[in-house]
């Protein structure tokens, strides 16, 4: 985790992930060119290459978008997530190739500076026909080079998980930038309007995933509320949670994840560390919690991360109370070890 | 035994079956439509315009400078007294105008790559030199009549005359837009591109209603449909279009056109 940081901690679901990228990209490439330079032949190979690259770049965009509404819809995703970041890179970089290509072809040798030119040689707001779309696909580039450059965890821990989190989310400004790219760029020249087609396929797919799984995650937030004097509230009752599993619930805007294990209950933030996932949907592997995004661990009892980790999320005080768990709703700071609540009459109870 | 509450841990291992399953679905059926979509965007991309650059081909060349409006060589072609206008460019996006300085109406001898299309022609020089000696053939070249057509308004494309003539597919349109207005502000001759009623393309050389350069003048409509009305005049093998830039007028659509 957090210990120290090599450019990659390699494993094998992740080498196995990066293999599948990099046999997808091969794929897609040499079927763009080849088969674009039969049916095409008129064409030139740096157009290939620019629009093969682009469109590999902006169906990759779409793919890595899906990944985490998919996951909130159905955790048989998640596997998809665990090695997200490389499919950013390697989106970037499919990116970077397109832009470099394309800045060359239309804008070097000429008589100013290549990158004056993307963003002067076509000032025309007048109109959206004429519209200049390219420094639009440069911003886009610029906030994707950003991401790239701090994809690492080192740049998460250094930035810190707010500022590194908001940087991350200009994701969805750098999707928009760029469905505008395509829609007055090459789309103004394009006549098939299958092209068209699946640009707006591909647009209503990443809204309407975004919506549905944002729905979902609001329809389950049940905000708590104190019953009577006594600080703790009701959360739900012990059987609504599986053996090493968690339940989440809504405590003045936060959410909480209970913990339910070994006989007992701890409850500790919903909130990882490391990227923020989501710990109620973890499972206790080897009596810690372990976040479902990367698998970093954390006591129950404490929130603490087991040594030589140092990660600490805050922790709550539980009760159970025949058959029902009660919550004091007041964190307890970051690290805190708490009493698990014993769970009367469960046979695992030691 | 199957594990009943299946968990991804993605530094370890084994993916518990289930989950393995239906990742393997989700890639396979990623993997599918990527290829899927490689080979309809391939297909649904419209197709390119003919036209070749013989980049890396050396020619050589013997015929009249012409200086102005444009860069130009006339050389002489098969056929008795007709000539055969050739445009001329440096390399990348800049004019021939450092080649042929001073030396309008010169013979001389051009090494350079071969633009064409559309019967349209023109060299990105390499070397120029006057030839000194017997010239005879290439007399006369110059003072080939030039026919007024009469005034017209057309409809059709500013381009630059080096990218659309072959060195970059696409050529035109917006996608090219951009490196077309590079061009034709680097000195590169711009032209309007008409489609014929038969569905064929003419090209017109553009200048001024005085004949002048009007490079500057043109940035703002290039890549656009635009209306251009004026004297067209035909010159041996070229057509040009006399008409001053600040009456070009941008319109919705192209049309067709046909000469008079
Ligand atoms: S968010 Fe990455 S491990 Fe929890």
């Amino acid at each position: 985790m957090s210990l120290n940081y090599q450019a990659v901690l390699w494993n094998r679901q992740k080498k196995i992930y990066d293999g599948l990228i990099v046999l997808g990209v091969v794929l897609y490439l040499g079927m763009f060119v080849g088969v674009g330079s039969l049916v095409r032949p008129q064409t030139t190979i740096e157009t290939l290459l620019i629009r093969g690259f682009g469109t590999l770049a902006l169906a990759l965009l779409h793919v890595i978008l899906s990944i985490g509404p998919l996951c909130r819809l159905d955790r048989r995703f998640l596997p998809l997530l665990y090695n997200r970041r490389h499919l950013g890179v390697t989106m970037f970089l499919c990116g970077l190739f397109h832009g470099v290509f394309a800045i060359v072809q239309f804008h070097a040798l000429g008589n100013v500076n290549p990158l004056v030119s993307v963003l002067s040689s076509n000032t025309d707001l007048s109109s959206l026909s004429a519209f200049p779309f390219q420094p639009l696909g440069l911003a886009a580039l610029g906030i994707l080079f950003l991401m790239a450059a701090t994809s690492h965890d080192f740049w998460l821990a250094n930035l810190g998980a707010p500022i590194w989190k908001s940087l991350h989310m200009l994701v969805y400004v750098a999707y928009g930038l760029l469905v505008l790219h395509v829609v007055l760029g090459v789309l103004q020249a394009e006549t098939n309007s299958v092209l068209t087609l699946i640009l707006a396929v591909g647009f209503v797919w990443i809204v309407s995933l975004h919506l549905l799984a944002g729905f979902g995650e609001i329809a389950g937030d049940r905000e708590l509320t104190a019953a009577g004097s006594d600080r703790f509230i009701r959360a739900c009752a012990v059987d609504e949670i599986r053996e090493k599993r968690a339940r989440i619930v809504c405590l003045a805007g936060e959410r909480v994840a209970i913990f339910r294990y070994d006989g007992k209950v701890s409850a500790v933030s919903n909130v990882c560390q490391h990227q923020n996932g989501p710990l109620g949907e973890g499972k206790i592997v080897d009596g810690c919690i372990t976040c479902p995004w990367h698998g970093y661990q954390y006591a129950p009892e404490s929130g603490a991360s087991p040594p030589p980790f140092t990660e600490k999320v805050p922790t709550f005080n539980v009760r159970v109370k025949a058959g029902e768990v009660w919550i004091d709703p007041h964190p307890n700071p970051p690290g805190t070890r708490t009493e698990p609540a014993p769970i009367e009459g469960d046979a695992s109870n030691g | 035994m199957a594990d009943r509450d299946p968990f991804y841990v993605g530094y370890l291992d084994r993916i518990p079956a289930g989950i393995a399953g239906r990742t393997r679905l989700a890639v396979a059926i990623l993997l599918a439509v990527g290829i899927a979509l490689g080979l309809v965007l391939t297909f649904a991309q419209s197709s390119f315009d003919e036209g070749v650059f013989e980049f890396g081909v050396d020619r050589e060349f013997r015929g009249v400078v012409i200086e102005k409006p444009y860069p130009m060589l006339l050389i002489p072609g098969t056929s008795g007294d007709a000539r055969v206008t050739h445009y001329l460019a440096a390399y990348g996006k800049i004019g021939a105008g450092k080649f042929v300085d001073g030396l309008d109406g010169q013979s001389v001898r051009v090494t350079g790559s071969l633009i064409y299309n559309d019967q349209q022609r023109m060299i990105e020089v390499h070397t120029i030199e006057k030839i000194e000696g017997d010239t005879d053939d290439l007399k006369g070249l110059k003072t080939a009549a030039e026919t007024p057509l009469g005034r017209m308004t057309l409809t059709g494309e500013i381009v630059d005359s080096k990218c659309h003539l072959g060195a970059m597919k696409p050529g035109r349109g917006k996608p090219h837009k951009a490196c077309a207005i590079r061009c034709i502000s680097g000195g590169i001759a711009p032209v309007l591109r008409v489609a014929t009623h038969a569905g064929e393309v003419d090209y017109l050389l553009l200048v001024g209603a005085d004949g002048s350069r009007v490079n500057r003048d043109v940035l703002k409509f290039i890549a656009e449909p635009v209306e251009i009305s004026g004297e067209v005049v035909r010159a041996g093998d070229q057509l040009i279009l006399y008409a001053d830039p600040a009456t070009y007028r941008r319109v919705v659509t192209g049309s067709t056109y046909e000469l008079r």
